[in-house]
């Protein structure tokens, strides 16, 4: 029993951290139609910015995501501007072409320059826990479970409570009549690359201090984020939450009683199901 | 005049082979870029040395170096290429048993020389291949060593088995059941892992409930420090960590002080190895490449010296080249290497292995006593606060 308690704990603190990668890629997807495959190499600048703070500056890692998010929407906003904007119109194969070859160029610029060596950020407590109840509960999932909480809370804040975030909303929901009425879309993709690109590198950075760093750490992630998202149902914020949790926990707990080598099937098998029963999605409605 | 020119023409022929007698043509096949990379460092610097080395010998190297990211499939092509395009006589590599285990298969088909430097899944020579020597212990070795020390300093009785599911966390996982059953320790846990995840701890939890007194991991690079940091987290504290070597014999994971104190890990070469040259070769590397070598470079270093010198003893032939492997003795910092069968085995060097322990963040030789550098710390001594 205790064995089944770890694992679901453990679950549900990790797949905090996936949720966060999936909300990003779903908003991204929503508002462009444009599936991001780059978005773990995202997430890798993310590691990579949180490495160099750390051991340059000396900034604890979660705090550091005060520079991060800034920093990493910029660079987003800056990737939409100059490069997706121009393919929005494009073929979708064309667009994946392009995301993918985006995540090449960042993963092999970063090996350039940093090499394929592994970085590990050691802090004090990357293996401190807390025994509640028999149950180890790790302090840095903890802590980062907590974060994930405040950012998805303001980001369903934004979203739904601003004019900006509504404005994203309506994007998203159909693209020419939000242009009809108004909207420069232009302008809420380049926002929405921007939140995408923060949240896939605040998830780096708050995993940094418990995994390891290294030029291609990306494509694990990216995976998984597109798992999460068409679980959640493509373009469904809540859905991405709902996917990144349950299958941080479908891991965990089929790791502990079918074997850790088979996470990844079980991940899969409920990913296939999903889509069988209910293709657009647990959470998604069907449209174009 | 017919007489002249034939002898002017052999003359020809002759002269530039004689003048290259000392320059051969050689591969090196390596995971320099990749998941791998941060073993595959050690074993370039360590073939590095021995370049210098036959060159001081007279022997130049033509070096032709492939790197294969440590995949069975750019590894079957970079082996292609140095086959046919290169020309290469012999080649040296690769690093992971994984690929060496494909690399084996074509070396056979394209008849090319192959030593295999550090690459330990026991299949590799126990397949009845002609063309492919092996340096490197077996997973055998590595589990044998560890159970004697365990079995010498303790008196366990049962054994927790965590591999990655790779070709040489199978074998590793596989061997030590063996020779678990063979010393009378129970197996009360055994389970394969893909590398890469970010959460073990549902794993680690399950072995913590089945209380084993020896917990043997086969793990890669930057697994190792996960599996331990979440080992940490858990709270596991068997009587033994047992790491077979790779991801445990990293100097990265030593400094990791607080997750890696007490951990032992098999290796095949530690400065402190009884073979002559050792401490020097080890201050040498320390001195030219800024940080301690793993026994990768030492098998390396090791590999490509017999191959150079058995591929100019040869002239260059390949056939020739296989002759001197399989009947020539040398003599280095890994002690008198000899391929020979045994156990089912053909070509394989019999490895006289070590147990090394991190202790206060660094990897310090402690079996077999009568080479240790430092008294091994027996039991765990638990985690730091």
């Amino acid at each position: 029993m205790n064995v089944f308690f770890q694992a679901l704990i453990s679950g549900i603190l990790i797949g905090g951290v996936y949720a966060l990668i999936g909300i990003g890629l779903t908003i991204i997807f929503g508002v462009m139609r444009v599936i991001n495959f780059a978005h773990g190499d995202l997430l890798m600048l993310g590691m990579y910015l949180t490495y160099f703070l750390f051991t340059l500056l000396h900034i604890d890692p979660f705090v550091s995501i005060i520079i991060t998010i800034p920093l990493m929407f910029l660079f987003g906003g800056l990737l939409q501007k100059i490069i997706i904007n121009r393919a929005l119109n494009a073929l979708p194969q064309n667009q994946i072409l392009l995301t993918i070859g985006m995540g090449l160029v960042m993963s092999n610029s970063i090996m350039l320059a940093f090499t394929s060596d592994y970085k590990i950020l050691s802090t004090t407590y990357s293996s401190s826990s807390v025994t509640l109840l028999g149950i180890s509960i790790s302090e840095p999932l903890a802590v980062s479970f907590v974060i994930t909480s405040g950012i998805t809370t303001a980001l369903y804040w934004f979203l739904y409570r601003t004019d900006t975030g509504q404005a994203i909303r309506a994007t998203a929901q159909d693209r020419e009549a939000a242009q009809l009425m108004g909207i420069n879309v232009k302008r809420m993709s380049i926002i929405a690359f921007g939140i995408g690109s923060a949240l896939a590198a605040t998830a780096g950075a708050l995993i940094s201090p418990t995994y390891y760093i290294y030029p291609q750490v990306g494509s694990i992630f990216t995976l998984k984020a597109f798992v999460i998202t068409v679980l959640g149902g493509m373009g469904s914020i809540f859905g991405a939450t709902l996917g990144g949790v349950l299958i941080g926990m479908t891991e965990s707990i089929g790791g502990a009683y079918l074997g850790s080598g088979w996470k990844d099937v079980i991940v899969f098998i409920l990913f296939l199901l999903v889509l069988l029963f209910k293709p657009s999605g647990l959470l998604g409605t069907s449209k174009d | 005049m017919k007489r002249y020119v034939a002898l002017i023409m052999t003359l020809l022929l002759v002269i530039p082979a004689v003048a290259l007698a000392g320059t051969v043509k050689l591969g090196f096949i390596n995971s320099i870029t990749g998941k791998e990379a941060p073993i595959g460092e050690n074993l370039s610097n360590g073939v590095t040395l021995a370049i210098e080395d036959l060159k001081k010998k007279g022997i130049d190297v033509d070096l032709i170096t492939e790197d294969d990211t440590g995949k069975p499939d750019k590894s079957l092509a970079a082996f292609e290429k140095l086959a046919t395009r290169d020309n290469v006589t012999g080649i040296v590599g690769p690093y992971t048993s994984a690929t060496a285990n494909a690399d084996a298969k074509v070396a056979e088909r394209y008849k090319v020389p192959l030593i295999v430097p550090a690459a330990s899944k026991e299949e590799i020579t126990r397949q009845g291949f002609k063309w492919t020597y092996r340096v490197s212990g077996t997973t055998g070795d590595y589990a044998g060593v560890l159970f004697d020390l365990a079995t010498t300093l303790g008196k366990p009785k049962t054994i927790a088995i965590l591999n990655e599911n790779t070709d040489f966390g199978v074998s590793g996982a596989k061997s030590a059941e063996t020779i678990a059953a063979q010393k009378g320790i129970k197996v009360v846990f055994e389970e394969s892992y893909s590398a890469g995840s970010p959460d073990y701890r549902s794993t680690l939890a399950k072995v913590k409930a089945a209380n084993p007194d020896l917990v043997f991991m086969v793990s890669y690079a930057a697994d190792a420090i996960l599996l331990m940091r979440q080992s940490r987290e858990i709270g596991l504290t068997p009587m033994a960590f047992l790491g077979a070597g790779a991801g445990f014999s990293v100097a990265q994971f030593a400094q990791e002080k607080d997750i890696s104190q007490g951990v032992f890990s098999s290796t095949q070469w530690t400065e402190d190895a009884p073979w002559a040259g050792s401490k020097e070769w080890y201050q040498r590397y320390v001195k030219q490449f800024g940080k301690p070598p793993t026994y990768h470079a030492a098998c390396a270093y090791e590999s490509m010296m017999i191959m150079g010198q058995a591929a100019v003893a040869a002239g260059g032939d390949r056939e020739k080249t296989r002759e001197a492997l399989h009947t020539g003795k040398w003599n280095g910092i890994l002690g008198e290497v000899r391929f020979q069968d045994y156990n089912g085995y053909q070509n394989q060097r019999k490895a006289v292995m070590l147990v090394e322990q991190v202790q206060n963040g660094h990897h310090e030789t402690v079996w077999p006593l009568s080479d240790a550098a430092k008294k091994p710390i027996w039991p765990f001594p638990g985690w730091s606060k």
